[in-house]
């Protein structure tokens, strides 16, 4: 609302003016936004421009800023590093400030994922060694100048691990001090201001990398496939990651086929909740333009038109910033009802 | 439509048989009267008529079309009627892509950045602006659409049924009860390398053992944890180690100026900045390059080192290289 103020002075001060108390009344409670319960549209004059209805149609940030969130799934490949990148553009996108740190050490890829990979001067290492300042190591992606990558070490070099984590946790209060005062309130302003939120891309294992990447956190989206390994190693993190104090997690299943599950041969989204028994915040299914824009360094979710899978990490971005979780999964194809319904209607 | 269809017929079966013009006619015959039994004969005549004078003109166009392209001697010598419907095909395929071509010329203006983009000097989806995005509700557009019942949603054409989440409070403790009992798990604070001794003080639970030739980790700093602290909260200013070795070496040519007065050969500021600055490069280069293997101090000891042959050979000309 705020930032439409600048671009059009005439339309929208009249149009704030009108809505003031149904602002308020968006910002004052928090509905949950799921696919079963949506909730009811602010109630809107029929000649509201249509600009105006999609700008006001953003997620509610809730919890204290930064959001230092960790990306982990204890079994390597399941989709961790695909899902920093699409969250994260989908987050700046949405006008939230967003820093991701791959802290995937040795084996570094959220830079080939952004498109990023030839802008990686300096790393955290090189931070931590003063032989260059935090603000020179993020790289500000060119497409949503409030996204931004920070990467812990090049390939060759290793991390010092005696104080890996101590590093991350002051990584996150030098962030946060950037804004000074200005925190940000997501109208996504270029300038250097305090993210909305810290994305943690951890490596697989529960090896000294991983404890390092959750040092600074506090909260954790669990990423795991709907297959019986994963689930296990799934698990496994999660009860590590309780132990060590986290207790905001919630999951994404990856790579999920309907069809399969139709037939019984994969187990559903439904069935990997029951074994987890944590909160939903996306299923992701499995798309083969995944592979495609990770070779093209371009994340799924800035396709046009929009992808099943893009689509659904762009509603679990949405739960992320509500704090919110699914209340219905898809299940399997419905059989086309009518015959007309074969023409899209 | 009619007179169209026996023409190709006919010239597809002429083209089948192009060695025996004998056979070949009489076939054409008895097609042509398959094919025209129910036409009253008005209209054949007048068909036949029709037919005539196309074949001319098109073998006339032909013609013109082999006389004025040069053709390879072998294509020239075939036998011209029988690859005619084949010509014709390929002059309507060049006319309709020549035209497609205008016209799709006419649509864009030339010089837009779109010609730069298709000449590979920018990358369409890399370009150094970012939109305004437009919010569309990723659970209520164009493309997602959930029923009224909320029995299912369709999503990019396809329509899922939708199952409720049932996943209570109480089953998430419960989980977590579970796991807690399960997986009992004390953060390591303590990294060290395999072989090293535990310090006294410290709970064996808490000691992380990284192998000596772990590929990412190390245990062994060269940085102290007071000064990388400081470096990360770092917010302006020269970085702490790049200010470090500028001021090493300032040291050094100080101290170097002092011996070369002492043997009273005159060194002025000029030139001694213009020594500094083969060093400092060479500084900022092995800096980009990321050796970082090098402990800090060696690279500091390596510069100078280098430096003092310079001085030694004794000439200004030296100096001012
Ligand atoms: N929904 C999906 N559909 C199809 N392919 C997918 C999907 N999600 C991930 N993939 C593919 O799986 C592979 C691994 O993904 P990704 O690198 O994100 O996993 P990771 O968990 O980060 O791996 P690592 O543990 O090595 O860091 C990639 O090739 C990616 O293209
Ligand atoms: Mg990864």
């Amino acid at each position: 609302m705020l930032s439409l103020h600048h671009h059009l002075p005439g339309t929208t001060t009249n149009a704030n003016l009108q809505f003031p108390p149904t602002t308020h009344l968006r910002h004052s409670t928090p509905f949950p936004k799921t696919l079963t319960l949506i909730p009811p549209k602010p109630h809107l004059p029929p000649l509201t421009p249509k600009a105006l209805l999609q700008w006001n149609r953003k997620p509610q940030l809730s919890g204290e800023t930064p959001r230092v969130v960790v990306v982990t799934s204890g079994k390597g490949g399941v989709g961790k590093t695909t899902t920093t990148a699409n969250i994260g553009l989908s987050l700046a996108r949405l006008g939230f400030s967003v820093v991701a740190i791959d802290a995937d050490v040795g084996l570094r890829n959220l830079d080939l994922l952004l498109g990023l990979e030839n802008r990686v001067n300096y790393t955290v290492v090189e931070v931590l060694n003063g032989e260059c300042r935090l603000d020179q190591a993020l790289v500000r992606d060119k497409r949503w100048s409030n996204f931004e990558l920070l990467c812990i070490s090049k390939p060759r070099s290793k991390l010092p691990i005696g104080f890996g984590g101590k590093a991350l946790t002051w990584l996150v209060e030098a962030l946060k001090a950037r804004g000074d005062g200005t925190s940000g309130n997501g109208n996504g302003s270029t300038g250097s201001r305090s993210p909305d939120f810290i994305l943690i891309d951890c490596p697989a294992g529960i090896d000294a990398g991983f404890i390092t990447a959750i040092t600074p956190a506090n909260e954790a989206v669990l990423i795991t496939t709907p297959d019986i390994t994963a689930l296990r190693d799934a698990d496994r993190v999660t009860g590590l990651l309780e132990c060590d104090g986290i207790r905001d997690i919630k999951m994404i299943v990856n790579r999920v086929r309907t069809d399969m599950i139709k037939g019984e041969d994969m187990m559903s989204v439904l069935d990997v909740q029951e074994m987890l028994g944590l909160p939903l915040l996306g299923a992701i299914p499995e798309d083969s333009e995944v592979i495609r824009s990770t070779n093209r360094g371009y994340p799924l979710v800035l396709n046009k038109p929009p992808t099943l899978a893009g689509l659904a990490f762009e509603q679990a971005a949405w739960r992320l910033v509500e704090q919110d979780s699914m209340q219905a999964v898809m299940v399997e194809e419905e059989p086309k009802r009518g015959f007309f319904s074969f023409f899209g209607g | 439509m009619a007179l169209a269809s026996i023409w190709t017929v006919e010239f597809r079966l002429l083209s089948v048989h192009p060695c025996s013009p004998s056979s070949s006619t009489r076939t054409r015959k008895i097609h042509r009267f398959r094919i025209t039994n129910g036409i009253p004969k008005e209209v054949l005549t007048r068909t036949q008529e029709f037919q005539q004078h196309c074949t001319t003109s098109v073998s006339k166009f032909h013609h013109q079309l082999v006389t004025s392209i040069p053709m390879p001697q072998f294509l020239v010598n075939l036998n011209v009627g029988s690859n005619l419907p084949i010509w014709v095909c390929v002059a309507v395929v060049v006319l309709f892509a020549s035209l497609r071509t205008i016209f799709s010329r006419k649509k864009q203006p030339p010089g837009s950045v779109a010609d730069l983009v298709r000449r590979g000097q920018l990358r369409s989806d890399r370009r150094g602006i970012s939109r305004d995005p437009k919010f569309e509700d990723p659970f209520d557009n164009p493309l997602v659409k959930v029923s009224k019942n909320k029995s299912s949603v369709e999503m990019c054409g396809k329509v899922y049924r939708l199952a409720p989440v049932t996943l209570t409070q109480e089953e998430q403790t419960v989980h977590q009860r579970r796991r807690s009992r399960a997986y009992q798990w004390k953060r390591p604070t303590v990294f060290l390398k395999e072989g090293d001794s535990v310090p006294p003080d410290v709970d064996p639970d808490t000691i992380r053992w990284i192998p000596a030739n772990h590929p990412f980790a190390t245990t062994s700093t060269d940085i102290g944890e007071d000064f990388a602290h400081k470096n990360v909260s770092q917010k302006s200013g020269v970085p702490f180690r790049v200010q470090a070795e500028h001021e090493a070496l300032q040291k050094k040519l100080e101290a170097l100026q002092n011996e070369e007065e002492l043997n009273k050969v005159v060194i002025n500021p000029t030139n001694a900045k213009e020594l500094a600055r083969p060093f400092n490069s060479h500084a900022e280069k092995s800096s980009l390059n990321n050796q970082l293997k090098d402990p800090p101090s060696s690279k500091l000891d390596n510069g100078p080192n280098h430096f003092e042959i310079a001085p030694s050979t004794g000439e200004d000309q030296n100096l001012k290289l």
